[in-house]
């Protein structure tokens, strides 16, 4: 489905992202792992075309997408949701949903019709149902709760009917018990709409819980890659993250 | 926002089919100069700061330079009645033509700029035009103004040298503008105006073409501003260096900060207020801007928001392009 | 438009000695104002809209105590202290109460001052233009160098904005309050965190801004005219420089200024009608290729 090959970014002099090559399988659930600034949002903003990578390629579907423009890569079928919940405040639910179909069908630049289109409210509904948001339809976006808030993000993404969904930390900011509950959801979904599904995670119990196959991102490369179990005892993931008795030390 | 239908139209139509009724049969009742007067005068100020909230409250694009597509709306047309044989129809649509081309070249270098900077770089694109108005003498003359009158002004039996006529002229051109503004707002474009005045990056990754929605927006505001141009052209029968001046930028973010970002109506009302003001205070005292100037303060500090804003919130409303 | 007259002019030693000093002036006197401006902004994300007004209270305040004490030190001084005195009310009372709000309210809120201010000016000392004169002291002979005609005087007001510029200078760099002001233009947020008193550190940022302000104002007035209203150009031109310099930076803003300075007063003598036109484009150009300015930070 979606296939990276050296993808390079540098902030500066700092490579943020070197020379990365992997690979995310048709119908994949894989989490993106990695101490803190191990460059995985930066990751994620390269694959949706927040930022231009400064080498590599990255082909979906078996097109070459490098350089497009965030637009455009929508457009092919990948969507994202944020860390920090992104939607559009002085909406309703209701309203947010048929906001982003209307862009979806292309019905942005549409000066003859009034908004919504036929069809849109109820495909928004529809959306809102699979996240379990249709109660909240005509609640101000602004008023929902922490955890609805993400919600209507990833049901914003999932609006463009994608074929790929970007997850960028799902549960940050949410209690233990709130955390299992959202990634609940996102498993469902994957399931139910045969999504290929990446999410960046920190909690390891919902990391080797969920997923499929894990990638292990450190300073900017890719340090591991494969099955949970792989993961689990792969030596350099292990120092990664303990670090050695010594970078104890130091720190 | 209600889901807006075709009846929202037709009702909105129906209003403005009543207003130019009611604005018709006045003068019949009350034969006054001065309210004609004001009529055309706000006809121009309300459809310049409706389309100025085009690009402020529904869009989050803080122009201090709108002023000039409006003054360029009255010398384009000045200029074309008084230089070609142009019938006044032609003249009308070439400088709503040109107006878009300018603004088309003006746009593709503000847009990509953000807040503040977006905000002094068009005020600097308009101050930059009235030095070429000042400076270009032969053809403007300066800042003396456009004087010499606008020739062929009767049209198809009107006659828009005369006051009664001009005034229903005025007040048809400021309905039909709102209506089209009101129709723009409430399509789809006009949705995507709201998604990038909310959360730009977040349209983006929705497929939005934010710098096309942008532009586009930045131009259609620039037409109607053109039309207020067009009818104060008419009005002072020619064009002068004020009217392209900053202050006539500020005139009209005056009025919607007055009259309510956050209402569609909210500048028409604006605009009335400020001519209002204008015209009983200076009638009043030689210290116009001392006078002004508190009840800016006052309105500022106390209502914090525009006038139809605060109503609407007072009656439980939400505002449909509300910034806060 | 008059090509001739400036290849004329840059050809000639005096002229170019002339218009370079007159250029200097206007840049010297326009980077204090323009630095009171920057700093505003870069502190409080606040443009302060009515920065113009604070110039031109500046300089009828100094003219007052210049005809009342015939000291012309005393006359700046007393500018100075009065728009700080005025910037930190300014700030309290009107200011403080839109922060956070929309930038439009900010913008009335000075429109609404600027108006005000400029009729109190009328009612206290009239509508009609006031003359500071030269002060004594000053009314000397003008210097020649290289043919070209410098008072004296203008050495005194290059030199004096110079000191009172580096002075600021010392003051952000070297003072622990300083220090905190420049920290908080890079981040605003750093400052509340660190528990610093916000509520002193704003009135204190637009003290400075006034006072700077006031000095200008008072340094002009002997080489301007006074009228209400006086403060209008000097606003845009003060808004030119932090743009062109980028805003909260104050070398960007010395810099700025002194290039501006130079294209009016060498613009005068080319461009006569179209002086200010050229500094729109520059503004533009500079915008256009550096959308934040020549030492700002890319703001997002």
């Amino acid at each position: 489905m979606l296939q990276i090959r050296g993808l390079t970014k540098r902030f500066g002099g700092l490579a943020a992202i070197s020379d990365v090559t992997m690979e995310f399988p048709a119908g994949s659930l894989t989490a993106v792992i990695g101490p803190n600034g191990a460059g995985k949002s930066t990751f994620f903003n390269l694959i949706s075309g927040a930022f231009r990578p400064d080498a590599g390629e990255i082909v979906f579907k078996g097109e070459t997408i490098t350089g497009l423009d965030r637009a455009a890569i929508v457009r092919r079928g990948i969507g994202r949701a944020f860390q920090v919940a992104s939607f559009f405040p002085s909406m309703t639910v209701a309203e947010n949903l048929m906001a982003a179909i209307a862009a979806h069908r292309g019905q942005w630049g549409d000066l003859n019709h009034r908004f919504p289109r036929q069809g849109v409210r109820d495909r928004a509904m529809e959306v809102a149902e699979m996240l379990g948001l249709h109660d909240n339809a005509d609640t101000l976006s602004a008023n929902l709760s922490h955890g609805d808030q993400k919600l209507l993000d990833i049901a914003l993404a999932l609006a463009l009917e994608p074929s790929m969904l970007l997850l960028d930390e799902p549960t940050a900011g949410m209690g233990p018990e709130e955390r299992w509950r959202m990634i609940e959801k996102v498993q469902r979904l994957w399931q139910q709409q045969h999504l290929t599904l990446a999410f960046i995670e920190h909690d390891m119990d919902i990391v080797f819980g969920i997923s499929s196959s894990i990638r292990v991102l450190c300073y900017g490369r890719l340090l591991a890659e494969g099955t949970p179990d792989e993961i689990r005892n792969n030596p350099a993931v292990i120092e990664a993250y303990l670090g050695t008795p010594d970078a104890e030390e130091d720190a | 926002m209600s889901v807006p239908t075709r009846s929202h139209t037709l009702r909105d139509i129906m209003i403005g089919c009543l207003v130019i009724a009611a604005l018709a049969a006045i003068p019949f009742l009350l034969p006054s100069k001065a309210f004609q007067d004001f009529v055309i005068r706000c006809s121009s100020m309300a459809l310049f700061a409706t389309s100025l909230n085009l690009l402020v409250g529904y869009t989050g694009l803080s122009s201090f330079g709108h002023g000039l597509f409006y003054g360029l709306g009255t010398y384009s047309f000045a200029l074309l009645m008084q230089k070609t044989g142009l019938p006044l129809p032609a003249a009308f649509v070439l400088t709503l033509l040109l107006t878009a081309a300018t603004a088309v070249v003006v746009g593709a270098i503000c847009i990509r700029l953000r807040l503040i900077y977006f905000a002094f770089v068009t005020l600097a694109m308009q101050m930059l035009a009235h030095s070429i108005v000042i400076s270009w003498v032969g053809l403007t003359g300066g800042d003396q103004g456009l004087q010499g009158g606008i020739p062929r002004r009767v049209v198809a039996g009107i006659d828009l040298g005369n006051q009664y006529h001009l005034y229903i002229f005025s007040a048809v051109l400021l309905v039909i503008g709102l209506l089209l503004m009101r129709h723009i707002v409430s399509t789809s474009f006009g949705t995507s105006l709201r998604m990038i005045r909310d959360n730009e990056v977040r349209a983006a990754f929705l497929g939005i073409v934010v710098w096309r929605v942008k532009l586009t927006v930045f131009v259609l505001a620039a037409v109607f501003a053109a039309v207020g141009g067009i009818v104060m052209s008419l009005f002072v029968s020619g064009a002068y260096p004020e009217l392209i001046n900053w202050p006539i930028s500020g005139d009209a973010i005056f009025a919607i900060v007055l009259g309510g970002v956050g209402s569609f109506l909210g500048p028409t009302v604006g605009a009335s207020i400020l001519l209002l003001l204008n015209d009983v205070v200076t009638r009043q005292t030689e210290y116009y801007g001392l006078a002004l100037g508190i009840i800016i303060l006052l309105f500022a500090l106390g209502l914090r928001r525009g006038l139809l804003d605060f109503i609407t919130q007072r009656l439980g409303g939400r505002p449909a392009g509300g910034i806060s | 438009m008059d090509l001739d007259a400036l290849i004329g002019c840059v050809t000639s030693a005096s002229c170019v000695v002339t218009q370079t000093t007159s250029g200097l002036i206007v840049g010297m006197l326009l980077f204090l104002v323009a630095a009171g401006l920057t700093l505003i902004f870069g502190v409080l994300k606040i443009v302060n809209f009515a920065h113009g007004t604070f110039y031109m209270l500046g300089a009828y305040l100094a003219y007052t105590v210049f005809a009342v004490t015939g000291s012309y030190v005393l006359g700046v001084l007393g500018g100075g202290l009065g728009m700080a005195v005025f910037g930190v009310i300014f700030e309290r009372f009107l200011i403080s109460r839109v922060y956070g709000a929309n930038v439009l309210m900010q913008l009335l809120i000075c429109y609404a001052v600027v108006l005000i201010c400029d009729d109190l000016v009328k009612i206290v000392w009239g509508p009609d233009f006031y003359a500071m004169g030269m002060p004594p002291a000053f009314q000397v002979p003008p210097l020649f160098i290289a043919g070209g005609v410098v008072p004296p005087f203008y050495l005194v007001l290059i030199s004096a904005a110079l000191v009172i510029g580096g002075a600021l200078g010392l003051g952000l760099g070297l003072t622990r309050m300083g220090k905190i002001i420049r920290a908080a233009a890079v981040n605003p947020d750093m400052v509340s965190a660190l528990g610093i008193n916000t509520t002193l550190l704003y009135s204190l940022v637009f003290a400075v801004g006034g006072m700077l302000a006031g000095l200008a104002g008072g340094l002009a007035a002997p080489v301007r005219s006074l009228t209400p209203g006086m403060g209008f150009s000097v606003l845009i031109e003060s808004f030119i420089v932090t743009v062109i310099g980028g805003m909260g930076s104050i070398a960007g803003a010395l810099i700025a200024a002194v290039v501006l300075g130079l294209i009016r007063s060498f613009g005068t003598i080319g461009f006569p009608l179209f002086t200010d036109g050229l500094m729109y484009i520059a503004m533009i150009i500079i915008l256009v290729v550096k959308p934040s300015g020549l030492f700002g930070k890319e703001i997002v």
